[in-house]
């Protein structure tokens, strides 16, 4: 009955979706200045991009697996494992390099995630049941034989600290001292712009949304679904491991206990970003926005004096009003 | 004639496995884990783990699934924890102890009606609403308690949890009650019948007069006081409450199901299987403690066996669909 929808039709609801987002953001962020002024500087802004970006790749790799109708929780794991993997290999080898570190984080991404990707398309399993029991092995086998360590400040190759106060541009405080637009930011957007590229002008991308609005119809359309799931798998496999690395350049600290045990964080941002949860419609945009609101309500919190321990609750509620909205919409969409 | 078969093989195979394990941890360890104690043990912690896996369950069997069952349980034994501290108002200790668990019941049972609310009625699935819901009832239990821990319960309470009834575990006894009840609502209640329809065909369960969501909604709340039955027992046992105290036993809740042949995708499953699967993890799980593996060395192994376990309903589905389509020609 959804397919007898028109695509323009498909466009409005969701321009309208964010269009409301966009609302939201705004006056969220004027309700928040209002009450500590220092929140809208262009300086808190280039480090709200700074500070999400980690979470943000993570999202996208998210949206992409909502996207084609499944869903992914072992993606935390991925990215803790790449991280701690790579700077445990750095601080062996003595490279201190910043490009070989990411090489090792995507490569154990790629083949974490390659392995759910097998798994899910090959024996057609519900992702969820696949995914949680990846999460639960990647994370056991890391801190089973990598070790549990943490890795301090001191002992982390210099490469990643100075990659995380890497700037694009720089500009000076007028009381001394530096700010500027991350490189993280830069990261962030350029792999947006990819994965949108990616969704939006080849075939692949096509056929992710084709299987997430209807397997059946896109099998019998002569779609290959084995590749098409498993290229995503290795895909958000890749971005955790981006992802991974970027969260370790950020907070200087690498604990193989980080970051597991977060997912509904990330989660979160793309179904508020109007993702259709059954799979086959949402817009990067939109999770762009997702994004921008989490880490708006998050950072903001403790400034309008909740405690952080309504972090949990609000996440929650967000997820909540988020999926029964997109659930509704679907419900009377269809109804017309 | 054919099904009947296959179902039972299944339940067979279930037995043969426990059987097996059972066999294999007293050859290995005979010393220790074919010891009284062990066996208590064994027998204490099924119950909290039980329950919670009858809410999955329960879920699984309408083809959804229920996330929120942990912190449903987290929530209803901080309401429990704060009657029975005395933080709500001083009464005499049985009163306390009855409207404890009269909160934790209605607090549960709550909880599964919102969840019911969200799937049934506006159409949520039920992983991203349970998923939602999990994070904002532990959200409420971590900002009632900042976090902390609650202690120190009544003696009288504590006899749910740690006291015995003719030298079996208390938990134990409420435990057989319970799924003794639980097998006469899904097999001999119309309730339970509705149940199979809605998870093996929900469009042909409503054009055959089911109300599918008052159905889902019963569902849901019988899930959320199987939760609180769990809280209950797990709070009186240890004695205190915390957030996130069992957040482990989701996944090996999930890992019962689908090893006692609970269908994910809903219509298939019944107690007898999920008993027999809760027995073969606890001897595994107490195999483990003796052998002292790690907490994490733990998740690999349930994690693994999740996934070998569904691979392996992967093929024996093929192969009954191939012996089925021979039957058929013949």
């Amino acid at each position: 009955m959804t397919g007898t929808m028109s695509k323009s039709q498909i466009q409005k609801i969701f321009s309208q979706n964010e269009a409301y987002l966009s609302l939201i953001i705004v006056a969220y962020s004027i309700l928040v200045t209002s009450l500590n002024p220092s929140f809208l500087s262009f300086e808190n802004l280039l480090d709200l991009g700074k500070s999400s970006a980690s979470m943000g790749i993570m999202a996208i790799g998210v949206f992409i697996v909502l996207l084609s109708g499944g869903i992914d929780m072992s993606f935390t794991a991925i990215a803790i494992s790449g991280q701690y993997i790579a700077a445990n290999v750095l601080i062996a080898s003595g490279v201190d390099n910043i490009y070989f570190a990411f090489l090792i984080s995507c490569i154990v991404g790629l083949g974490l995630g390659a392995i759910n990707g097998l798994i899910i398309s090959y024996f057609k399993i519900p992702t969820f049941i696949v995914t949680l029991g990846t999460l639960n092995v990647f994370h056991g086998i890391l801190l089973t034989v990598v070790g549990t360590k943490a890795v301090n400040s001191a002992q982390l190759p210099d490469c990643f600290k100075k990659f995380g106060a890497t700037n694009v541009f720089a500009l000076v405080k007028p009381e001394g001292g530096s700010y500027g637009l991350s490189i993280f930011t830069v990261i962030f957007i350029a792999i947006a712009l990819l994965t949108w590229f990616i969704l939006t002008y080849t075939q692949l991308g096509r056929g992710i949304y084709a299987i997430g609005g209807d397997m059946e119809a896109a099998k019998r359309a002569g779609l290959n679904i084995f590749n098409i799931q498993f290229f995503i798998y290795c895909y958000v496999g890749i971005l955790a491991g981006i992802a991974g690395v970027l969260h370790v350049s950020l907070i200087r600290y690498s604990n193989p206990t980080y970051l597991v045990g977060s997912e509904l964080s990330v989660i979160a941002p793309v179904v508020l970003g109007g993702t259709r949860i059954t799979g086959g419609s949402g817009t990067i945009i939109g999770t762009l926005l997702g994004v921008a609101m989490i880490t708006l309500l998050n950072k903001s919190l403790i400034l309008i004096g909740l405690s952080s321990f309504w972090q949990e609750f609000f996440t929650g509620i967000i997820v909540a009003i988020s999926v029964s909205l997109s659930s509704y919409q679907i419900r009377k969409n269809m109804m017309i | 004639m054919f099904d009947h078969y296959v179902k039972h093989s299944r339940t067979t195979i279930l037995f043969v496995m426990m059987l097996g394990a059972f066999i294999v941890m007293s050859i290995f360890l005979p010393d220790k884990f074919l010891s009284l104690s062990n066996f208590q043990s064994i027998a204490s912690q099924i119950p909290e783990f039980g329950f919670l896996a009858i809410a999955i369950m329960l879920a699984m069997l309408t083809g959804g699934i229920d996330l929120s069952i942990i912190s449903t349980a987290n929530l209803a034994g901080v309401g429990a924890a704060l009657i029975l501290t005395r933080q709500l108002g001083d009464y005499g200790e049985a009163y306390i102890i009855f409207l404890a668990i009269i909160s934790a019941i209605g607090i549960s049972l709550l909880c599964g009606f919102i969840n019911g609310l969200l799937i049934a009625y506006i159409k949520v699935p039920a992983i991203l609403a349970t998923l939602g819901t999990m994070s904002i009832f532990s959200g409420i239990a971590i900002v009632i308690t900042k976090g902390y821990g609650i202690q120190g319960f009544p003696e009288k309470f504590l006899y749910i949890g740690s006291g015995t009834l003719f030298a079996v575990p208390m938990p134990m006894v409420i435990f057989i009650v319970c799924i003794l009840l639980m097998s006469l609502i899904l097999n001999r209640t119309s309730f339970g019948f509705n149940l199979y329809m809605l998870g093996s065909n929900p469009t042909a369960a409503r054009f055959s007069g089911i109300n599918n969501r008052g159905i889902l909604i019963r569902t849901y709340v019988l899930s959320g006081l199987c939760a609180g039955l769990a809280s209950i027992i797990m709070i009186s046992r240890v004695n205190s409450i915390r957030p996130g105290y069992g957040s482990a036993y989701l996944l090996q809740a999930i890992l019962v199901c689908v090893l006692g042949g609970v269908d994910p995708s809903g219509g298939y499953g019944n107690i007898s299987g999920l008993v027999m699967g809760i027995i073969v993890l606890q001897i595994l799980q107490s195999g483990f403690n003796i052998l002292s593996f790690s907490p994490f060395f733990k998740n690999v192994v349930w994690g693994l066996m999740l996934i070998i376990v569904m691979i392996l309903n992967f093929y024996s589905s093929r192969y009954t669909q191939k012996v089925r389509s021979k039957l058929k020609v013949e």
